[in-house]
């Protein structure tokens, strides 16, 4: 499992490159990929050739995770600014996060509390947000980082009894699963299968159309870390998922009704194996999925999820028995005819 | 023409379910094309072959899904949460049948919806301003296990109503986008021998976001695209005074919408067949909204694309009502374009 290492990792959309550079090592040390490809964008793609070559299926995570980016340098030093990706900036006060190709250390401040009343009443917007490198003035500061500098949320990884604890599971946690499921592979997949680590997913789904240039796949498997709303202050109806509770499914998401028929197949496939899954409860939120669906000839898709608690933010919360249950899914999934084949009825 | 129009708006299709629409379509039109097929996604499309030397590629579009909600949760005495599947007020809501085929009997299960309230406070609070949040649907179930029988989280349903003809309007569920179907099936029907080759696509997936048409464009490579789509209306009380659209005025030649602008070729064949042949038409700028002409135009190298509207009242409500007159001038107006 390569999670430790991949959400310790930086990249924010658009930066991807050191993400990249290191499953690149992990795929070329597996010696189980046929070639590998990367386009202008900056998308890598690993194929893989399978017993039946007249099928294609496309695996797809994105390696990137939110982020700020530095928008303008103030007068005292501090940094301004903005999300890059969705970012709640109520989540980022007190927060360290790491500036630029340097790394350099930055917190994000706030006022102490003895020095508010009600000041912690207000909610926080983007015109409240700064980042303290502990520069004393602009100059100082512009000597370390410049504008359009990435900032990235600073959390190493953790795990305790059937934890884990780290940032940017959305989508390390899909970049890791396909790691594992290409290593563990002892035979040829059912059919050719396209593993692609896609990018600039977070900012607007605008890496992963450009797969479908380069290959023709029939179907899309795309894998996800996702929300799981599960707290206990919540109505238990609209939860999005709950810890422990295995893989979950999209049946519906922002902009696009998962195919019908890889959704029923990736079920019966769940049933076979005897992995416990559930339904994704709330319908928000988009994936590349939905590119892949209106892009070109129109590639349909179904999502595979770990639920994650607090994703988007500094640190998320995941379930081990979640993620290998995850990676069951998905190497039967690869492994059988299940899934293509569900298109052909 | 109405019965064909009441047999399609019958079928019950939310986003990502249009079989049943495709499947009483290609009834509707056997012996009446030269062929269809599925593509990847699902669109149907279906044509018939120009006898011109060099035959010009039309594309007539009207999307197959209407909005819908799905069931998200299901508690322990039976009762559902729902999501809704497009643009789906929650307002319209209340008081509204739904309907979902069941898991067991393959028969319509009809689902009644109320919202949460544990005070006069909270009723009132829900009732003026409901949201997903609080409200639930009765299937009549007892149980879980018994409304597990017929429904489980994910499933897709559509509202239920009646289809009402009355004083030259029609009134149903989902003329958003059936009428644009049987447009275009009507048009084939009445179609002989085409010079030009004649593409019907009946898309999936337009209420949730456009996902239908920028692959049917990209198959098909035409050299004009026109989605059929209804659109809204001004004239009611106190409707919309920044715009002019009246039922019974003749198909609405789309300018613009929040989504696109209609291409100029477009707008001029259609205006132009409206005008030689006496059919009436009426211009329309909506100042909201998007139709399936924006998938056609950001596709391939871009497509001229562009939208001929049904002018309907009280759209993505449980009834939505057009002048069976504009339905009628449509038809007539697209044969006089493919033509």
């Amino acid at each position: 499992m390569y999670l430790k290492i991949l959400s310790e990792l930086y990249g924010a959309s658009g930066n991807e490159e050191a993400v990249k550079k290191y499953i690149r090592e992990i795929v070329k040390k597996t010696g189980k990929i046929d070639y590998i490809k990367e386009d202008h964008l900056g998308n890598l793609m690993c194929f893989k050739k399978g017993k039946n070559q007249k099928k294609t299926l496309v695996l797809m995570a994105h390696m990137d995770e939110v982020g700020l980016m530095v928008s303008k340098i103030e007068e005292d030093g501090k940094l301004n600014v903005l999300p890059v990706g969705g970012v709640d900036p109520r989540v980022l006060l007190g927060k360290r996060v790491v500036v630029g190709e340097k790394k350099i250390n930055g917190i994000i401040p706030f006022k102490a509390i003895h020095l508010q009343k009600k000041d912690y009443k207000k909610v926080p917007d983007w015109n409240d947000i700064r980042v303290d490198i502990g520069a004393k003035d602009k100059k100082e500061a512009e000597a370390r980082v410049c504008i359009g500098d990435y900032c990235h949320f600073y959390t190493s990884f953790e795990e305790y009894e059937n934890r884990y604890i780290g940032k940017a599971f959305d989508d390390r946690a899909g970049c890791s699963i396909m790691l594992d499921v290409l290593e563990s592979m002892t035979e040829l997949p059912a059919y050719n299968v396209i593993f692609a680590f896609v990018v600039q997913e977070e900012n607007g789904l605008c890496g992963s159309g450009a797969v479908l240039k380069h290959f023709h796949p029939d179907a899309a498997l795309i894998l996800e870390g996702t929300t799981a709303g599960d707290n206990p202050e919540l109505k238990k109806e609209r939860w999005s998922t709950h810890l422990d509770n295995g893989p979950a499914i999209n049946y519906l998401q922002s902009m696009y009704v998962i195919d019908r028929r890889l959704f029923n197949a990736i079920i019966r496939t769940a049933e076979d194996i005897k992995v416990p899954y559930q339904m994704k409860g709330r319908t928000v939120g988009g994936t590349d999925a939905g590119r892949l669906a209106r892009s070109f000839y129109g590639v349909p898709g179904a999502v595979v999820n770990v639920p994650a608690r607090y994703i988007h933010s500094p640190v998320s919360v995941m379930s081990k028995s979640d993620y290998h249950h995850t990676l069951e899914l998905v190497k039967a999934l690869v492994m059988t005819e299940n899934y293509l084949e569900a298109l052909e009825v | 023409m109405k019965e064909l129009i009441r047999k399609l708006v019958d079928v019950s299709s939310p986003s990502g379910h249009e079989k049943g629409v495709h499947q009483a379509i290609l009834k509707e039109l056997e012996g009446h094309i030269d062929g269809y097929r599925y593509d990847n996604i699902g669109n149907l499309i279906v044509w018939k072959t120009g006898v011109a030397e060099k035959p010009k590629k039309y594309l007539l579009d009207g999307h197959a899904d209407e909005i819908g909600v799905v069931i998200t949760h299901i508690d322990e005495k039976g009762f559902l949460r729902i999501d809704p599947v497009g643009g789906v007020n929650p307002l319209m809501l209340l008081g509204t049948t739904l309907q979902f085929e069941s898991k067991e009997t393959h028969e319509m299960i009809k689902g009644i919806c109320s919202y949460e309230s544990e005070t006069f406070e909270d009723a009132k609070k829900n009732l003026q301003n409901p949201n997903y949040d609080v409200l639930f649907v009765d299937i009549g179930a007892s149980s879980k296990e018994e409304a597990l029988r017929h429904v489980h989280v994910g499933h897709f349903g559509t509202y239920e109503s009646p289809f009402i003809d009355q004083n030259g309007k029609l009134i149903s569920k989902s003329m958003d986008d059936r009428i644009a179907c049987a447009i275009i099936v009507q048009l084939f029907k009445e179609l002989g021998k085409v010079p030009n080759d004649v593409y019907g696509v009946f898309s999936v997936q337009e209420e949730v976001g456009i996902v239908g048409a920028s692959v049917a464009g990209y198959d098909i490579m035409p050299d004009m695209a026109i989605a059929i789509d209804v659109t809204a209306n001004s004239d009611t009380p106190k409707g919309f005074k920044r715009m002019d659209l009246c039922l019974g005025n003749g198909p609405a030649i789309k300018i613009k919408d929040k989504a696109s602008i209609s291409d100029g070729l477009v707008v001029d064949t259609l205006t132009n067949c409206a005008k030689e042949n006496g059919i009436p038409y009426q211009y329309e700028v909506l100042l909201f909204g998007g139709t399936n002409a924006h998938g056609y135009q950001l596709t391939r190298s871009g497509i001229p694309s562009g939208t001929l509207s049904i002018v309907t009242r009280y759209v993505h409500s449980p009834h939505e009502m057009v002048d069976m007159n504009d339905v009628l001038n449509a038809v007539k107006l697209l044969k006089k374009v493919v033509e």
